[in-house]
């Protein structure tokens, strides 16, 4: 234990993580409507010590029902389209959709057209669009960030 | 070349018997159409059956030393890869067509081929007799019965989770049947994120096709596109010249680095020991760091070619192999740490048992295989990459549970780290040999590529004219293990299954395609 808890306080350091000036309080929701789980993987890693998105004020919860962001990756298959709705319906208002990914904004999009929707906006007003393949988790912070600080009066503080 | 043999619908089932009574090994059956006629293939590789590890013998995880012939061995050699002795294909198809699509059911004799069937029965409406009752896998049908295993009795009754969970996790859905929090069975519904990969695949070239298998699944990227080009390599009858085979060797070796480190963190995370999945994630993200600055990807996105080589940052190698040398020394540290804290341990022990002999019939792969005991590993038949002397390892007491999946990790990093070392060398200072195929044999219709990626084998099959796909399959090792999953769940409480979920660390989107 002391091990690991020293190799963390030297990553911190390493890495620089600086405290955030201005904390913003948001949950986010993720749904994976179809990914190549690329996008997942670069979600969970916003969670590691070199990211740590939780530090300013931005949370995963675990249902809907908490969320004011939906994050969703990948094409929307024709079995995924009905959980999605649900799970946007399920939110509060305001809430916001940010599609992550090159298939979930509709670049790039593979597979055959009577398995899929099509990309997030056919289904759900889109409100951030965070392109690549997948996005680093460096893109996807700073893109949410920017994307908060700009609709900050809508969102709950 | 891959022995093709033709067998008419009545000898389908003696056929796969007989070649299982030699001592061969089910990789996988897939559907195809063939002119008019549903067609059936089977896959088998020639191997004896895994070997148990032998009572008493010891295997050190950090103590276990590198067992692979020397890079530098090989690479003096004349580049003539094909030799006509070793590398004649170890693979055997076996086909079978049937204008009414109807052939006798294997899978009382290979019950690892249940998954394979059903996915048959309900992509390409092949019927198979003797495989009762046939429940609906790929298809969603909306009756409870045509894809669930009936549970009643006193006080039984049934848990739902997903499609979409609690996590950052992908989509699938879940049915326990359960007495309290006791689980009495698992039905799994999968193939939520099915996007018709291989069916958009077909009629593509060949180096298209590539694009498409690749964004499968990002976690076995290079595994199963690697296992894609050589079975194209294998239909054009082209053979990898040594500097090629170290370059993939490479690129499968640093995939199966970060998984493992993921693996083994997300295990952590399983059991609420925030130390060790936060360490095991940040190292995991120095290896993707790594991956990034040496392909340009932090996947390794687009490094596999039908044919030939892609480039590797030969100047970025040597700051990338001091890298993983200090990374080597962290994550073996905070191994030691995982495995020597009692209380960690103790929550893992016993958990989530999947037995030898279950592991054997289920016909489970990888890092699952190996904690159950079995002596199984692609790479000790890959004789496209350079694994010539490959031991597999396996952890010190491979009971099955999931203490034991996560040993069978760690075990294999030591290996890994000292593949990747000497790998780097030849990178950062490359030899003046050509990286690409020589032509060897004649073309054959049916390729078959296995490549053993970090959660097990990838088998691929690709049928060709040589420029455009008539059908390609991929069975990857999430596909091969997800039955054995269901099975270990069964005993253990409603609890424990997110953390025996992690220990097999399965991805959705290559089992649905």
């Amino acid at each position: 234990m002391y091990v690991l808890l020293r190799q963390l306080s030297r990553i911190r350091r390493d890495a620089d993580i600086s405290v955030p000036k201005r904390r913003i309080s948001a949950a986010m929701r993720h749904v994976d409507s179809g990914s190549c789980n690329g996008c997942e993987q670069e979600l969970e890693a916003l969670s590691n010590p070199f990211y740590d998105l939780q530090r300013y004020g931005i949370t995963m919860v675990a249902s809907p029902r908490h969320a004011d962001i939906l994050v969703v990756t990948g094409t929307v298959t024709t079995r995924m389209e009905g959980p999605l709705r649900l799970a946007y319906g399920a939110m509060p208002e305001p809430r916001i959709v940010a599609a992550i990914g090159n298939c979930a904004i509709g670049a790039g999009v593979i597979g055959e057209a009577e398995c899929l929707v099509g990309d997030v906006s056919m289904v759900l007003p889109v409100d951030i669009r965070i392109p690549g393949c997948p996005p680093t988790p460096d893109a996807i912070a700073s893109a949410l960030l920017r994307a908060l600080g700009e609709s900050s009066t809508s969102l709950p503080r | 070349m891959s022995v093709i043999t033709e067998v008419a619908p009545q000898h389908w089932q003696s056929a796969c018997s007989a070649l299982l009574d030699q001592k061969m090994r089910f990789l996988g059956l897939y559907a195809s159409h063939a002119e008019g006629a549903l067609a059936l293939r089977a896959m088998f590789h020639e191997q004896a059956e895994p070997v148990a590890l032998v009572p008493g013998e010891r295997r050190d995880g950090d103590g276990e030393r590198c067992r692979v012939r020397p890079f530098a061995e090989v690479l003096c050699e004349p580049d003539s890869g094909y030799r006509p002795g070793c590398s004649s294909s170890p693979f055997r198809v076996l086909t079978c067509s049937s204008a009414e699509g109807s052939f006798g059911s294997i899978v009382h004799r290979v019950p690892a081929a249940v998954w394979d069937e059903r996915e048959a029965h309900d992509l390409y409406g092949v019927e198979l007799k003797g495989h009762e009752p046939m429940r609906a896998l790929v298809a969603h049908p909306a009756a409870l019965n045509d894809w669930t295993v009936p549970v009643t009795g006193q006080g039984t009754n049934q848990v739902v989770v997903g499609p979409i969970h609690a996590g950052v996790i992908e989509s699938g859905h879940f049915r326990f049947h359960a007495v309290g929090e006791r689980i009495l069975n698992l039905d799994l519904r999968l193939f939520y994120k099915h996007r018709g990969l291989e069916r958009a695949a077909q009629g593509a070239s060949l180096e298209r096709a590539i694009k498409i298998i690749q964004r499968a699944c990002a976690t076995d990227a290079v595994s199963n596109s690697l296992a894609y080009a050589q079975a194209c390599e294998e239909l054009l009858g082209l053979w990898p010249t040594k500097a090629l085979a170290l370059q993939r060797t490479l690129l499968v070796e640093l995939e199966r680095l970060y998984s493992h480190l993921n693996d083994i963190g997300a295990i952590c995370a399983g059991i609420g020991f925030a130390p060790g999945a936060m360490a095991f994630s940040s190292m995991k993200e120095r290896a993707l760091r790594v991956n990034h600055a040496l392909s340009g990807h932090r996947y390794l996105f687009d490094t596999i070619a039908v044919g030939h080589a892609t480039r590797l940052a030969s100047e970025k190698a040597e700051a990338a192999a001091e890298e993983l040398e200090a990374l080597r020394s962290d994550a073996m540290r905070a191994w030691r740490e995982v495995l020597f804290n009692a209380s960690v341990q103790n929550r893992l022990k016993g958990t989530g048992t999947l037995p030898r002999k279950i592991a054997q019939r289920l016909g489970a792969v990888g890092p699952a295989a190996r904690g159950s005991g079995l002596k199984l590993d692609a790479r000790t038949f890959s004789a496209r990459l350079c694994y010539e002397g490959f031991v597999p390892l396996l952890p010190e007491d491979p009971t099955g549970d999931v203490a034991s999946r996560m040993a069978a990790r760690a075990a294999e990093l030591p290996a890994t780290f000292d593949m990747l070392k000497e790998l780097l060398e030849h990178v950062a200072h490359p030899p003046a040999l050509l990286a690409g195929t020589e032509e060897t044999a004649p073309c054959s219709p049916i390729g078959v590529g296995v490549v053993e990626g970090p959660r097990g084998q990838s088998v691929c099959a690709v049928e060709s004219d040589g420029e455009t796909i008539e059908r390609v399959h991929l069975r990857s090792g999430s596909y091969a293990n997800w039955p054995s999953l269901a099975y270990c769940t069964a005993g253990n409480l409603l609890g424990d299954f997110p953390l025996i979920n992690k220990s097999f660390e399965l991805c959705y989107a290559c089992v649905d395609r």
